[in-house]
């Protein structure tokens, strides 16, 4: 009797099972599936990494050796010997207001104008001052000269302690010690918390998209829809063969950000040990645990909501019309998490999307509340169940299935 | 067996749809009131300028639209209480049908069968005979979308006719097909009349119909405006072609109509 039951259960998700085979071999032959679905979400985080940090390093190392072009007025003999320096050039034979108004039309970028007394302040241990003009546009440009003023404050320094006959710690009287008691997870938690769930339910929409416009629409479109209606299998079957396919994409599109995560950890050897050993640990088997079961029902949503919306177009052009404002719906509480103060509270845990995107931050800071995340699955469920019977009420209307 | 009693469709109109038909009226029937019956070994072939709602009544009788109110039967089933009885038995073909373009004759046929839950030893037989007979072996393992519209046409008979169904629907199979690939789709309603099949195809050719039916109705504007035997026809239209006849019949009633 049990085994009888369980093979009528079989035959009864066979059909599903057939539609799922068909219309993944069928999607997954379609290049454009791949790269959006699959390539795309692979290639994200490493290019986005690789990108990030190539780009600051080589905006500022191009900063600091970049040429620059100063006018020092009425300074000490000895200054300029602290400027020498390649790629600091220092012109002579202005004068002060056509060496300001060179700052101005960028043929020079710095005018030091000493005091007329500097050098005598400071011999008589005083404070000398430096006016200096430039443009705080020129981003790396203060912390140059400054670090050339503090080598000739340095020598001075110096100088004083051994006329005056003390320690240099008599004129240093306090030392701050910093430790951080960050763990790195939570400073990866910060890092990337953000980011992170962000790009899991991006990834996990776009990738549904694709395949929803393919398998509901494309159907339509090209007129393959009429002779599925005339066989005996369940209509309802065949949906849910459908919705499951768009589901299975989006969820793989949100697993290729992991394993994005993965190839960029391998490919950039200059990230800090203990920055990988914590991304190891994000990684565990827990987290792919707890993602799963909020990313399962969340792809099972969307694809419900996009084949339910997207049956009614005729045409791939029409179904993008209305796929694409959907996106905003999405990208909105996506977005809202990555706000500073918006944390997983008992009101928040009831808006979808926001939800999973504080819970994934939380999941990965190992903060979780068990009970914020059982309220967030079990949310998730319901509505995905909700938008696959919305789906089927759409699909049952003539006028929605018909061109 | 398919008998068709008072069938009506009855589609509410929308303001634009108003606006285009200039009609102030809140529906329109896009079937009214049609009866007709085909039998086994014969075809019956439906014909009607274009709108007349041809398409619209195949698709009531393969349950691919419900019908308004009227009743259809399809080998003693009922459209509408019994429609997987229905569709098991039924093998529906247009001429406008699309297969999967990125898939291959045997991944569509086979997909088909199991959708209409053929055991594997029964598909396996049944797609043997019609791909020897079809021709379709040569390029079976072919994705679809890098075949001609003959190929593919071969391939959407294949698809329709693995569950060998008793009833066979073509929806103007032969539109926008060359003259040979024609010719295959009148072999086919051939050998189904000789294997007892029950035949309708819809239609506005002539020649084609003069060619193979043997009973035929006539509808303009969703109403039946003749019914009878192939030879009852002929024999009506006397002196005429039969192309003058159907334009005659079809006018008539638009006189009356009007």
């Amino acid at each position: 009797m049990r085994i009888r039951l369980l093979t009528l259960k079989f035959k009864k998700m066979k059909i599903v099972l057939t539609v799922i085979k068909k219309e993944l071999l069928d999607t997954l032959r379609d290049k454009r599936t791949l790269i959006s679905a699959i390539l795309l979400p692979m290639l994200l985080i490493p290019v986005l990494m690789f990108g990030v940090t190539k780009m600051q390093s080589s905006l500022i190392k191009k900063e600091q050796t970049k040429d620059i072009k100063i006018a020092l007025f009425q300074a000490p003999e000895n200054f300029a010997y602290y400027f020498q320096e390649d790629n600091i050039e220092i012109v002579s034979g202005l004068d002060l207001e056509a060496a300001k108004t060179a700052i101005g039309n960028d043929s020079l970028d710095a005018v030091l104008e000493f005091e007329p007394d500097f050098q005598q302040k400071v011999d008589q241990m005083k404070t000398g001052t430096i006016n200096l003009n430039y443009k705080t546009t020129e981003m790396m440009l203060f912390n140059r000269i400054s670090a050339k003023v503090e080598a000739y404050k340095a020598t001075v320094l110096q100088e004083r302690v051994k006329q005056l006959n003390i320690t240099s710690e008599a004129i240093n009287p306090v030392v701050i010690q910093k430790t951080d008691m960050a763990s790195s997870k939570e400073r990866l938690g910060k890092m990337f918390g953000g980011i992170l769930p962000y790009m899991f339910i991006i990834m996990c929409f776009f990738g549904c998209m694709y395949p929803a416009l393919d398998l509901i629409t494309g159907e339509k479109e090209k007129g393959t829809i009429e002779t599925l209606l005339t066989v005996p299998a369940s209509r309802f079957k065949i949906l849910l063969g459908k919705v499951l396919t768009i589901a299975l994409v989006g969820l793989f599109s949100a697993l290729m950000i992991i394993f994005g995560l993965f190839i960029s950890l391998k490919l950039f050897p200059d990230i800090p040990a203990e920055f990988l050993t914590a991304i190891n640990g994000v990684i565990s088997v827990n987290f792919l645990l707890m993602m799963f079961a909020m990313l399962i029902p969340l792809s099972i949503f969307f694809a419900g909501i996009l084949s339910a919306l997207v049956i009614r177009a005729n045409s791939f052009k029409e179904a993008q019309s209305i796929v694409t404002p959907l996106s905003f719906v999405v990208l909105i509480p996506a977005m809202m998490a990555m706000l500073p103060g918006i944390e997983l509270n008992w009101k928040t845990v009831w808006i979808p999307i926001l939800n999973i995107a504080l819970a994934t931050k939380e999941i990965i800071a190992e903060t979780i509340q068990m009970e914020h995340f059982i309220v967030i699955v079990i949310s998730l469920v319901i509505i995905a169940l909700l938008s696959v019977f919305f789906s089927h009420t759409q699909f049952s209307k003539e006028s929605m299935v018909l061109k | 067996m398919i008998e068709v009693s008072n069938l009506v469709k009855t589609y509410t109109l929308t303001k634009q749809q108003k606006k285009e038909l200039q009609t102030t009226a809140g529906s329109i029937n896009a079937v009214n009131n049609i009866n007709f019956t085909c039998t086994p070994g014969r075809v019956f072939s439906l014909l009607g300028p274009n709108g007349a709602g041809k398409t619209t009544t195949l698709r009531m009788i393969a349950t691919i639209l419900k019908p308004s109110s009227g009743n259809i039967k399809v080998s003693g089933h009922s459209v509408e209480n019994q429609p997987d009885k229905v569709r098991r038995s039924i093998g529906f073909l247009t001429g406008s049908t699309n297969l999967y373009e990125r898939l291959t004759p045997e991944e569509i046929v086979k997909y088909f069968a199991d959708l209409h839950g053929i055991s594997n030893a029964n598909l396996k037989k049944r797609k043997e005979e019609l791909f020897e007979r079809l021709g379709i072996n040569e390029f079976a393992k072919k994705r679809i979308g890098q075949m001609s519209t003959g190929m593919k046409q071969k391939v959407s008979i294949a698809r329709s006719m693995i569950h060998d169904p008793s009833v066979v629907i073509f929806d103007e199979p032969t539109s926008g097909l060359d003259v040979i690939t024609a010719n295959s789709i009148i072999d086919l309603i051939r050998q189904c009349k000789n294997e007892n099949k029950t035949v309708i195809f819809s239609s506005h050719i002539m020649s084609e119909v003069d060619l193979l039916c043997d009973d035929l109705a006539i509808i303009a504007k969703g109403n039946l405006v003749y019914s009878g035997s192939m030879d009852d026809y002929r024999q009506q239209s006397a002196g005429k072609s039969l192309t003058e006849t159907f334009i005659d019949v079809v006018n008539a009633n638009q006189v009356v109509n009007a």
